[in-house]
């Protein structure tokens, strides 16, 4: 029998929620191939890959079986296909389908927003509550949390493999890091800790050291085209790779504020305010040698950080490439190109720097 | 045929012009603040203290008819910026970066004391932080809490029923950020917010919205157009952006009584008009000639666009007792209205069948990304009640990627073989 789960658009909504109301988590991811029903409703170059996959299944019947499809408003697309799933059962355009719910976290800085966010966080554990049937204690979401943040100490300890010194690919550490979403807490935390521990009896690996930035990916395609070229991948700015996990939640008597301010200040997606967005990214700037910036068609966001990124890539010497291909396809010759060069730009100034 | 403008259309034209010239003067020779604004931020808030507000869009369809969007768009092109991005929204950005790419119509936006928005599309947070960091201006943001209830016929419950449109929560974060920005324009304006006033002033938007209200009816009704598309934008416009003062209402007033006298007098704007058109989306800045180019060919004529047609439906609030509250409950839902599932497409097939109206014409935006949003439903929408649709691609203010004779010869085609 298949386990009570919940579908999410985007990891910005609170685990620790899901797993005390007895469900698990299921995210939309990208991917290729055809997706005809979506593309009759959903218009193109406005929504990516995920959420044009979440409505194939959405209409095809495929989510039939899950509990709740929650949808964060971590983006304005994410939010319009909210209003999109909701159309299609409305007009019985999506017959078997489960009820679909507007997870409302806001993330702008007004004084506001965190009373806006807390009671929001508490209606979604009302509905899924309501849902399994299943009402956590506040004692219960403690442990909840207490379990998360056991395994996002062991994330943390894979993602100290990747940088300063890497002795773990992109391509190969980012599905491990990305199950933090999807996996019960205590089995990721197991299965990370073993694989951390064989990681860490390896040599280090050569290469460039690249940030992935811009918009985030939820693959690693893009992380193999990078490191085919002799670079490795250490670190993304995004929710699936090293900023899945993040900081610990904090645990004390409201839980619920805890999460709530947790998943809008860590929560990162194209609502995350540029501030902290650049912050963040700047913040990993010391310990990289180049900069892959992946702006795919869909993009409306991220493009207008890239000025200014790239105005800091100059003036620090570090070499970066835009990339405006789906991180779900193969990079074009002309990518490939750019990212050769890149490499062996960086190769270059890795090889002064030592000597 | 109305070949000449209405006086009102000339009236609004030289309103905003000396308008803007007042608002550089006083900015400039006087020291006093004034704001920029996204076009769906309450403008009445900061009229009630004294700080004229410039809208975003607006400054972006002057730009766009001056025909200076190219040489801006251009010059953020060369920046980095990718051409997906939102050039809509970002096109007074780039005018103010990019000073030298191009002639700023009017000499051009002075230094605003503040910049406000609403966070709907994505990029508007990006866009307004550069912009105010480019003026070393101050950035107020309004977050826009997504809509969970969705309440069919909207244009039926906003007018007394506000309260039951938005859900108690979203109103009342909105309200909650409404009273921050109040408190910003005390302390900027030095002037003390007076909330009798705002109840006044939004009794005499509603005044100003009935006036456009009747105007609609006066169209829709009418055996042929009386007033072209274009006309009808410029003069709700101008009013818009101040509206509620006493200039707005009697211009709204003049501009009813004049639309009055042409239908009493049976002139037409396209006499032995054949086809009654709607526009759907934002207007084609840069080419506004596109919406006059089908009289002479197909006596086809554009009756219809959301800027008459919103003004009545979207703004009118009655029960005043809580104005801030009734003022948040017009901001909170304004684009979903306008775009999406199921507001945008029951309201315009609403509005399309009152209109008589014989084809649709839908932008398809290239660069608004979740602002393109919804077109499918609309275009699925008019063509189950019968209306044919047309699909323009294009961008509102980039005249660059626009096959203008292209466009035409697809609407001719249109109107000769599914409208005629």
């Amino acid at each position: 029998m298949q386990e009570p789960h919940i579908v999410v658009s985007w990891p910005s909504v609170p685990v620790e929620i899901v797993r005390a109301t007895g469900f698990r988590t299921v995210l939309a991811r990208g991917a290729l191939g055809p997706t005809p029903g979506a593309d009759a409703h959903l218009e193109p170059g406005i929504f990516p890959s995920r959420l044009r996959r979440l409505v194939e299944d959405a209409l095809t019947g495929r989510l039939a079986l899950a509990a709740r499809i929650v949808v964060p408003r971590t983006s304005e697309a994410d939010y319009k296909c909210f209003l999109y799933l909701r159309e299609f059962v409305r007009k019985d355009v999506a017959t078997a389908l489960a009820p679909i719910v507007l997870f409302d976290l806001l993330q702008s800085h007004g004084p506001d927003v965190p009373a806006y966010d807390v009671a929001r966080v508490r209606a979604l554990l009302d509905d899924l509550s309501s849902a399994s049937g299943r009402i956590p204690s506040a004692d219960d979401l403690r442990r909840e949390l207490t379990r998360a943040n056991t395994a996002r100490a062991a994330a943390r300890r894979l993602v100290a493999l990747r940088c300063p010194v890497p002795r773990v690919a992109g391509a190969e550490v980012l599905p491990l890091l990305a199950a933090f979403w999807e996996m019960d807490p205590d089995r990721y935390a197991e299965m990370v800790s073993d694989a951390a521990t064989r990681i860490a009896a390896r040599p280090p690996l050569a290469g460039p050291r690249v940030l992935l930035t811009g918009a985030p990916v939820d693959g690693h395609t893009l992380h193999e085209s990078i490191e085919s070229h002799g670079a490795v991948v250490v670190d993304e700015v995004g929710p699936w790779g090293s900023g899945a996990a993040g900081e610990d939640v904090r645990i004390d008597d409201d839980p619920v504020a805890a999460l709530a301010d947790k998943y809008r200040a860590d929560s990162i997606g194209a609502r995350t305010p540029v501030g902290a967005l650049r912050r963040l990214t700047q913040s990993r700037l010391d310990e990289v040698d180049a900069v892959v910036v992946s702006l795919p068609p869909d993009d409306a966001v991220f493009g207008w950080d890239y000025p200014a990124l790239r105005d800091v890539l100059n003036a620090r010497r570090i070499p970066h490439v835009c990339l405006r291909c789906d991180p779900y396809e193969r990079p074009t010759s002309a990518d490939h190109a750019a990212l050769d060069a890149m490499v062996s730009a960086a190769s270059q100034l890795q090889e002064a720097r030592h000597g | 045929m109305a070949d000449s403008q209405l006086e009102a259309t000339v009236a609004a034209s030289a309103f905003q012009k000396q308008w803007f010239a007042d608002l550089r003067r006083r900015v400039f020779d006087d020291r006093q603040p004034y704001a920029l604004l996204q076009a769906d931020v309450p403008f009445e808030l900061f009229d009630l203290v004294d700080i004229p507000a410039v809208s975003n869009q607006w400054w972006a369809a002057i730009v766009a008819a001056k025909r200076q969007a190219p040489k801006f768009l251009d010059a953020m092109d060369a920046d980095g910026l990718h051409g997906d991005l939102c050039r809509y929204c970002s096109l007074g950005y780039a005018s103010t970066r990019y000073p030298d790419a191009g002639d700023s119509p009017w000499g051009g936006l002075p230094t605003p004391r503040l910049l406000c928005a609403r966070l709907t599309c994505d990029c508007i947070h990006r866009v307004f932080s550069l912009w105010a960091a480019t003026f070393g201006a101050e950035l107020f943001e309004i977050d826009h809490p997504g809509a969970g209830d969705l309440p069919p016929r909207w244009w039926e419950l906003g007018r007394h029923n506000w309260r039951e449109l938005v859900e108690p929560h979203r109103l009342a974060f909105v309200v909650a950020t409404l009273e921050r920005l109040v408190e910003r324009l005390e302390a900027i304006s030095g002037r003390a917010f007076d909330r009798r006033a705002l109840r006044q002033r939004l009794e005499l938007v509603n005044q100003q919205e009935e006036v456009f209200d009747a105007v609609r009816r006066l169209i829709a009704a009418a055996p042929e157009c009386p007033v072209r598309m274009t006309e009808q934008i410029t003069n709700v416009m101008a009013t818009q952006w101040v509206r509620g003062s006493e200039w707005a209402l009697a211009h709204a007033r003049a501009f009813h009584d004049e639309v009055k006298r042409r239908v009493d007098d049976g002139v037409a704007a396209c006499p032995g008009e054949r086809a009654r058109l709607m526009w759907i989306g934002a207007g084609l800045w840069h080419d506004t000639a596109f919406y006059t180019a089908f009289e002479a060919s197909h006596r086809a004529v554009f009756v219809w666009s959301m800027y008459l047609a919103f003004g009545p439906d979207g703004y009118i609030r009655y029960g005043l007792e809580d104005p801030m509250a009734a003022l948040a409950s017009r901001t909170a839902s304004f684009n979903e209205y306008l775009h999406n599932p199921p507001w945008a497409a029951a309201w315009i097939v609403h509005q399309a069948r009152e209109h008589r109206i014989d084809g649709a014409l839908v932008l398809r935006p290239r660069s608004m990304k979740p602002g393109a949003t919804g077109r499918l439903f609309i275009e699925r929408a008019l063509e189950d009640a019968g209306i044919p649709v047309l699909p323009i691609d294009a961008d509102v203010v980039d005249a660059r990627g626009w096959d203008a004779d292209g466009a035409r010869a697809s609407v001719r085609a249109f109107l000769d073989t599914r409208v005629f």
